[in-house]
């Protein structure tokens, strides 16, 4: 999840830089922590998606960190159901939130995804991308789930646009209105056996889209959705055995209205212009940095300096990103854990930066951690 | 989310249950995933890691409370389908239970881990009825029993996992001399190595024995870890039976001392450039123990004779304490840019000793090369070729030579044994694995007399097997 006032602050810092000054962030967070366990008391498994309170309301906390798990007791996929709050100041974990796995108002029940976010007036909005038996073959299309700041469910949304809600959420969080981007993943998504007889592999389709939700907030209600609009289409997403399904996933909003889109099949950075505003969609958008360090690019960040942090999946990295010369500063190794190969191999997820901007948090979902990159 | 490779040591099995599964499984295309869950745990049943799914509530339960419980079946025919003192095939398997308590999730205590684990041990024992070999042939072989294994607690003291210890009844194959590529293999010695399993008194507190002790884990630098123990010196007051529940929980057989420094590439923060490319992963271990214990010396009497002199004592002269030095290295060799999880790595582990009046092995090593997803598509699979070496001390082959000599009959003097080994781990589901296994053993006990067949060696063995793992 991104914020635009950091990166704004950011860009203006970003004038002054000494030369001396670090180039990323990365090389300045060098120090990995383990803050708390993930895992739920019904043993709910598997942490997606990391969201940061921005202020305090209910039962959350200005800093609380929220994250969700995707996978039950039984580590199958699109069967998590709790979301968890850690407080740094006290370093006390507990269960925020929990739903059944059925829930009538969304369809196929409930997998709680990488798409999370908490609004300044307390509301929580997190995606489902449910499933009954760990794979896709029993994929449900899901909806947006709505929760009050004291975890108890407030309403849901679904509809035609919103299919498997997938990816980190970017936000821009006016207190009484927000618009959210999100990325949907599910479009004709079959089981892994379906395979492309010439790859071998789960078929891919080109139908995973950027959604942009325009939400109202009225006092004391919950949000309600005034428009929706496809910002971005054409993304590649495709079942997959382990993994359960691979499409794009990180989101992060840069200062001038960019969004940047971590397309994690063709392992590239996407760039949406104008993405708030725009009417239409910009289709796959601009490739801003493709390969190389990137190893299947999940969920994104921004930095104060503006760059972006994408999560790999298929190493223990995340890589530093200058957007405006598409340049990949470096990358750093938050997840050194040999018993997978490579390094971290499957390992990481999600990503928040903290709200001073000088660390992260992220995941390791095999281990079922929540961790800080600090410096 | 992706699992791990599966690497535990002695983990993985095969029982007459186990093709019963394997047919479900070959009908399970045509079955419905959603379909009603009778039994209770067969919706998801091909993605679950763990065949009883939450074992009817109990483990939802357990994790209200902060704790795990694994249980695994290990289950393997293995034969000698040439060479040995005889040929034919055996089973042996091991139910292996854990339980583990997370102090913070129970009740609140950062840091705090309690494990406690048992064994249960079942079928022949191949090694010791047909192949008369030093480096045995499955890793869970053993004596026939229902035993605690390990009894621990372990505490983190500081951040960025810097510095924590473990204090209770441990089985130290768990975290020394440890090659993470080596626990592939079925042959007993790339878990447990050859030198301290022949050395040690009874084998050294390695499965299915433990001793109590405490363990220090200290990570002064990102790269480096150092592990420093001290247990008692022995895991039994004899052989494995004369502590059949492994309750004896002795402290009073002298100490084992042991210490290993590891430093790994890549460690957290480890920068990399973009025109550097991803580096290659690497694990390299360097340690060392001591036993305070009285050893039996390998050739010598108390009066200084032969132990072969009919002219001795026949008791075997003492020394005081012994130790050995160890390097472990893992490295990965080669990548797939496109699929990362197709990787091949190569493994060495050596250890040797220079007190060869009171080692029967002075010197073993492990080689091997592992590949990860050997064919497309199958990224939970490893294929892996490994070579074991045991060589025999000088003063027990000078024993042999003794022997002979002095009985004036035809016995062989030890030397060596080699032995090499094809496996195939070929993951069915999460919760279970098959692993066909394929070992040649060049000169059988280092050369020892056949005793089906008088003034001959073992002949050369040939040992074929598959081994199934479940996990419940």
């Amino acid at each position: 999840m991104i914020r635009t006032t950091p990166l704004l602050l950011s860009l203006l810092m970003a004038g002054s830089a000494a030369a001396a000054e670090p180039k990323g962030l990365l090389e300045t967070t060098r120090h990995h922590v383990t803050l708390t366990s993930t895992i739920t008391d019904d043993g709910d498994l598997n942490p997606y998606a990391i969201a940061v309170v921005p202020a305090s309301v209910g039962a959350l906390h200005e800093g609380d960190v929220l994250v969700d798990n995707f996978n039950n007791i039984s580590n199958l996929q699109g069967t998590g159901t709790s979301i968890i709050a850690y407080t740094p100041a006290t370093k006390q974990t507990r269960l925020f939130a929990r739903l059944p796995q059925r829930l009538p108002q969304c369809p196929g029940g409930v997998g709680l995804t990488t798409a999370m976010t908490v609004l300044k007036s307390g509301w929580v909005i997190v995606g489902s991308t449910p499933s009954t038996d760990g794979t896709t073959r029993t994929r449900g299309d899901g909806c947006l789930l709505v929760f009050d700041a004291n975890g108890r469910l407030a309403t849901t949304w679904t509809g035609p646009a919103i299919n498997d809600p997938w990816g980190n959420i970017a936000s821009l969080d006016h207190g009484d209105s927000a618009t959210l981007f999100i990325s949907m993943a599910g479009f004709d998504i079959a089981g892994p056996e379906v395979q492309d007889p010439a790859t071998g592999l789960p078929v891919t389709h080109h139908k995973a889209t950027v959604l942009r939700l325009s939400l109202r907030i009225p006092l004391g209600q919950p949000p309600e959705i005034v428009s929706q609009t496809v910002v971005g289409d054409g993304f590649s997403a495709r079942a997959d055995k382990d993994v359960f399904l691979i499409g794009p996933t990180g989101l992060a909003l840069g200062a001038d209205g960019t969004l940047y889109v971590s397309d994690a099949l063709e392992n590239r950075i996407a760039a949406i212009a104008d993405a708030a505003t725009r009417t239409a969609s910009a289709g796959t958008g601009r490739i801003v940095t493709q390969g190389r360090l990137l190893q299947r690019p999940l969920a994104l960040a921004g930095t104060p300096a503006g760059h972006l942090l994408a999560i790999n999946g298929r190493n223990g990295q995340v890589v530093e990103i200058d957007p405006a010369s598409g340049q990949q500063l470096y990358a750093q190794w938050i997840d050194a854990n040999q018993a997978q190969q490579p390094p971290g191999n499957g390992d990481l997820f999600g990503i928040a930066l903290r709200p001073d901007g000088k660390a992260f948090y992220y995941v390791e979902d095999e281990m079922n951690f929540l961790m800080e990159a600090r410096p | 989310m992706r699992r791990h490779h599966t690497t535990t040591l002695r983990s993985l099995a095969m029982a007459a249950g186990t093709f019963a599964l394997l047919g479900a499984a070959g009908a399970r295309a045509a079955s419905p995933a959603a379909s009603a869950d009778a039994l209770g745990f067969t919706d998801g049943i091909w993605r679950s890691s763990n065949l009883l799914g939450d074992l009817w509530g109990l483990r939802p339960w357990l994790s209200a409370h902060g704790m795990t419980f694994d249980a695994q079946e290990t289950s393997e025919i293995l034969g000698n389908v040439s060479g040995g003192t005889r040929k034919g095939f055996a089973y042996d398997g091991l139910t292996q239970m854990t339980l583990q308590l997370d102090t913070e999730r129970a009740f609140g205590w950062q840091g705090g881990l309690f494990n406690v684990s048992a064994l249960q041990i079942h079928g022949d024992n191949l090694s010791s009825r047909n192949l008369g070999t030093l480096q045995t042939a499955s890793g869970i072989e053993a004596d026939r029993s229902t035993r605690l294994w390990e009894l621990w607690y372990q505490q983190k003291l500081l951040d960025e996992d810097r510095l924590d210890i473990r204090v209770g009844q441990q089985s130290i194959d768990q975290e020394f001399m440890v090659s993470q590529n080596a626990g592939y293999f079925v042959n007993t010695m790339f878990g447990w190595p050859m030198l301290p399993s022949a050395d040690m008194p009874d084998g050294g507190p390695a499965y299915p024995l433990s001793a109590l002790g405490l363990r220090v884990r200290a990570k002064p630098a990102d790269a480096i870890t150092v592990l420093a123990g001290v247990y008692n010196g022995s895991p039994t007051n004899g052989p494995q039976d004369t502590d059949s529940s492994g309750t004896s929980f002795g402290l009073h057989n002298g100490q084992l001392l042991i210490a290993e420094l590891q430093y790994a590439y890549p460690s957290p923060g480890t920068m990399i450039s973009p025109d550097q490319g991803e580096p290659l992963s690497r694990l390299y271990k360097l340690g060392a123990w001591y036993n305070t214990q009285s050893f039996a010396d390998q050739r010598l009497d108390t009066l200084g004779l032969s132990l072969a002199d009919p002219a001795g004592s026949g008791m075997p002269r003492r020394h005081h304490g012994d130790y050995a030095l160890y390097a472990v290295a893992d490295q990965m060799l080669w990548r797939d840019q496109a699929d990362p999880d197709h990787n091949v790595n190569v493994f060495a582990r050596a250890m040797g000793t220079p007190l060869s009046d009171r080692n029967l092995i002075d010197f073993s090593l492990n080689v091997g090369l592992t590949v990860h997803e050997p064919f497309p598509l199958r990224d939970g699979d490893t294929l892996g070729l490994g070579l074991g070496l045991a060589h025999v001390s000088s003063q027990a082959a000078a024993l042999d030579a003794n022997t002979a000599a002095f009985t004036n009959s035809v016995t062989p003097t030890r030397h060596s044994e080699t032995f090499i080994e094809l496996t195939y781990q070929y993951e069915v589901t999460p919760w279970l694995t098959l692993q066909p296994d394929a070992q040649y053993v060049f000169n059988p006990g280092a050369g020892i007399a056949n005793p089906s067949d008088p003034g001959h060696t073992v002949k050369n063995e040939l040992v074929l097997g598959l081994r199934t793992t479940i996990l419940f």
